[in-house]
C-alpha cells in the first residue's frame, strides 16, 4: 500500500538538483579554461611586471585559486584544457561523437585525407556512455542546456507576466534532416561546417574567443539566434527539433540501457511531469522515446515518487491511467465494491 | 486542414534548414575579396607547425576546437573568423603580431591529424624570404642583426652574409616560425614567411 506520509528519502528525487550542479561546473570550467590559459601564458613569460593592471588582476586570482595545487602552473594546469567539443583530461582526450562524424563527412571531398582511427577513438567514451544513458549529454554536460533553461524560465517568467512567447509545436524529425544537412553541406564544403550550428561547439570556442582573443566571433550570433527562436517560436525548439548533435545523440540512445519509466500503481495523473518536461514529452502516457536525455526533472517533480530509473531497452507500453488518478479510480469502482 | 498541414511542413522544415545554414553564408558573404587594409597586414598568415600541407585538407580535419591555442604560451595562435570563408574557426599565426616559439605544444594537444607532432627540423610552416630593397642593412642604413639572434634554428636557418657582419641571408634550415618577422623592427616589415610550395628558393634576389 502506498503510503506518502511515511516516503523514505529517495536519493532520485535529488538528481535534479546534481544535474544543475553538473551544468553549472562544466559551463563554469568553460569560463574559467580561458582565464587559466591566460595565467600560463603570463608565468610562462615570467613578465608579472609588465602586465597591465587588469592583467595582474588575472594573474593574482589565479595564482591564488591554482597556487595550492600546482608549483608550475606553466606545465601543470594544461592537466585539462579545451571543451565540450573536444577536451583533453590529462592526456586523454574526449570529443563529441559528432565530431569525427564531421571530420569524416568533411574529409571525404579531400582525396589525400586518410581515415584517422585515433580521433575516432577519442569519442568512444561518449557514444558508450550514450548508448548506456541516452541524450544524457544534452541534460546534464551540454553548456546550452544550462542556458537554454535558464531561458526557459525567462519565458515561464514572461507567460506570468502576461507576455505570449511562442509554443508552437514542429516537427521533432526536422533535427534528423539538419544533421544529414549539416554533414553534406561539410561533404560538399570541405569543412566541418556541423561545428557551426551546434551550440555545445559553439560556446566554449567563443568563450575563449571572448576572453583570450578579445572578441566573440559569428557563433555568438548564431547562439543568440537560437535562444530567441527558443523564446519567441517553441519552448527549448533547438534541442528538441534542429540541434544535430542532439539528434546524433538521440540516434545512440535509441535503444538506451537506462530509462525513465512510470510506475502506474503509484501514479495519481497529476501531470506536473508533463508540465515540467523541457523536451515536451509525455511520461503521463509512458511517452519518453529516444529524445528523452534522463534529465531526471520529472523524477524530482513528481509528488508520489511513481517515476523510477528501470534497465530496460525499450519503454513500457502505455499502461493506461494511475491507479491512484480518478479516472482509474471510477472505472474500477464497482470492483472495489464487490469486494467491499 | 491536412492539405495545409501537407503543405506548412516541408516548407517550416526548409525554412529551418536553410536558416541554420545562415552562419556560413554570413561568413561568406562577409569575407574580405582580396587582400586590402586588416588582410594585407594579416598577409603572413601561418598555419601551426606540424599542420597537415595540403590547405583542403587542414581544412576538413580541423573541427575549430580551439584547443591547440588554449595550449600556446605565448598565444600567438588565432582563429579564422569571417575572413577565413570556409576555413572559419581553423588556427592561424599571424607572425608579425606573434610568433610561434615551436614548443610544439599545440601538436601535441591537437585530438584530429589536422596538427601531426613532428620533429623541430622536418617542421615546415614556410620559408623565410628578406626584402633586399628595405632590410636596413641591406640598404646601409645601420646595423641591426634582429633576425639572426632571434632565430631559434641558429645558423643553419638564417645568418649573416659573409663579408657584411649585418646582412642576413635565409639559409636551407628555415622552417617558418615567424619569429624574425616579429622581431624585424622596420615598419614595413622587409622579411615575411612564403610557402615553401610555391617555389620560394629561400631568399630573394639572388
Amino acid at each position: 500500500m502506498h503510503m506518502p506520509s511515511h516516503r523514505p528519502f529517495v536519493l532520485r528525487r535529488h538528481l535534479n538538483k546534481a544535474r544543475w550542479f553538473t551544468l553549472s561546473l562544466v559551463f563554469a570550467l568553460l569560463v574559467a579554461l580561458p582565464f587559466v590559459h591566460l595565467y600560463q601564458t603570463y608565468a610562462a613569460a615570467h613578465a608579472y611586471d609588465l602586465l597591465s593592471p587588469s592583467e595582474r588582476q588575472i594573474y593574482d586570482v589565479m595564482e591564488a585559486l591554482t597556487g595550492p595545487f600546482t608549483d608550475d602552473p606553466a606545465a601543470d594546469l594544461d592537466a585539462i584544457k579545451g571543451n565540450t567539443w573536444s577536451a583533453t583530461f590529462w592526456s586523454l582526450k574526449v570529443s563529441d561523437p559528432l565530431a569525427p562524424l564531421g571530420q569524416m563527412a568533411a574529409g571525404l571531398s579531400v582525396p589525400s585525407l586518410s581515415f584517422n582511427w585515433p580521433f575516432v577513438i577519442t569519442a568512444l567514451i561518449p557514444v558508450i556512455l550514450t548508448i548506456v544513458f541516452g541524450r544524457f549529454f544534452c541534460g546534464w554536460i551540454c553548456p546550452a542546456t544550462l542556458i537554454y533553461e535558464l531561458n526557459s524560465n525567462l519565458a515561464a517568467w514572461l507567460r506570468w507576466a502576461g507576455i505570449n512567447v511562442g509554443n508552437r509545436h514542429l516537427d521533432r524529425r526536422i533535427k534528423y534532416a539538419v544533421l544529414g544537412a549539416g554533414l553534406i553541406g561539410s561533404m560538399v564544403t570541405g569543412s566541418v561546417l556541423v561545428a557551426g550550428i551546434y551550440p555545445p561547439a559553439i560556446i566554449g570556442r567563443e568563450i575563449y574567443y571572448a576572453v583570450a582573443l578579445g572578441g566573440f566571433g559569428a557563433g555568438a550570433v548564431f547562439f543568440l539566434a537560437t535562444l530567441l527562436f527558443d523564446l519567441l517560436v517553441a519552448r527549448r525548439g533547438f534541442c528538441r527539433t534542429i540541434c544535430p548533435g542532439g539528434a546524433l545523440y538521440a540516434l545512440l540512445g535509441r535503444y538506451r540501457l537506462l530509462r525513465i519509466q512510470r510506475t502506474v500503481e503509484d501514479c495519481n495523473d497529476c501531470a506536473k511531469c508533463n508540465a515540467v518536461c523541457e523536451f515536451g514529452l509525455d511520461p503521463l502516457r509512458d511517452g519518453f522515446g529516444q529524445e528523452c536525455n534522463n534529465c531526471t526533472a520529472c523524477m524530482a517533480i513528481c509528488p508520489t515518487d511513481a517515476l523510477t530509473f528501470n534497465l530496460r531497452l525499450a519503454d513500457l507500453a502505455a499502461q493506461g491511467p494511475g491507479h491512484l488518478g480518478k479516472r482509474y479510480r471510477r472505472q474500477h469502482e464497482p470492483i472495489i465494491d464487490e469486494a467491499a | 486542414m491536412e492539405r495545409r498541414d501537407f503543405l506548412q511542413k516541408p516548407i517550416l522544415a526548409g525554412a529551418v534548414i536553410a536558416a541554420a545554414t545562415l552562419p556560413y553564408g554570413f561568413s561568406r558573404l562577409l569575407a574580405p575579396r582580396g587582400e586590402t587594409g586588416a588582410a594585407a597586414r594579416r598577409r603572413n598568415v601561418l598555419r601551426p607547425p606540424g599542420a597537415l600541407k595540403d590547405a583542403n585538407a587542414f581544412t576538413a580535419a580541423c573541427i575549430g576546437c580551439g584547443v591547440c591555442g588554449e595550449v600556446c604560451p605565448p598565444r600567438c595562435i588565432q582563429f579564422h573568423a569571417r575572413d577565413g570563408g570556409g576555413a572559419v574557426n581553423t588556427p592561424v599565426i599571424v607572425a608579425a603580431e606573434k610568433a610561434c616559439t615551436l614548443c610544439g605544444k599545440c601538436m601535441e594537444a591537437c585530438p584530429t591529424e589536422a596538427l601531426t607532432p613532428t620533429p623541430r627540423d622536418r617542421i615546415d610552416m614556410g620559408v623565410a624570404e628578406i626584402e633586399r630593397t628595405a632590410c636596413y642593412p641591406w640598404v646601409d642604413r645601420g646595423i641591426c642583426g634582429a633576425c639572426v639572434s632571434i632565430c631559434p634554428l641558429g645558423a643553419k636557418a638564417i645568418s649573416f652574409k659573409l663579408w657584411n657582419q649585418y646582412r642576413p641571408i635565409i639559409r636551407s634550415g628555415c622552417i617558418g616560425c615567424g619569429l624574425c618577422v616579429e622581431v624585424c623592427p622596420h615598419p614595413s616589415k622587409p622579411i615575411w614567411i612564403a610557402k615553401r610550395q610555391l617555389g620560394a628558393k629561400g631568399y630573394r634576389h639572388g
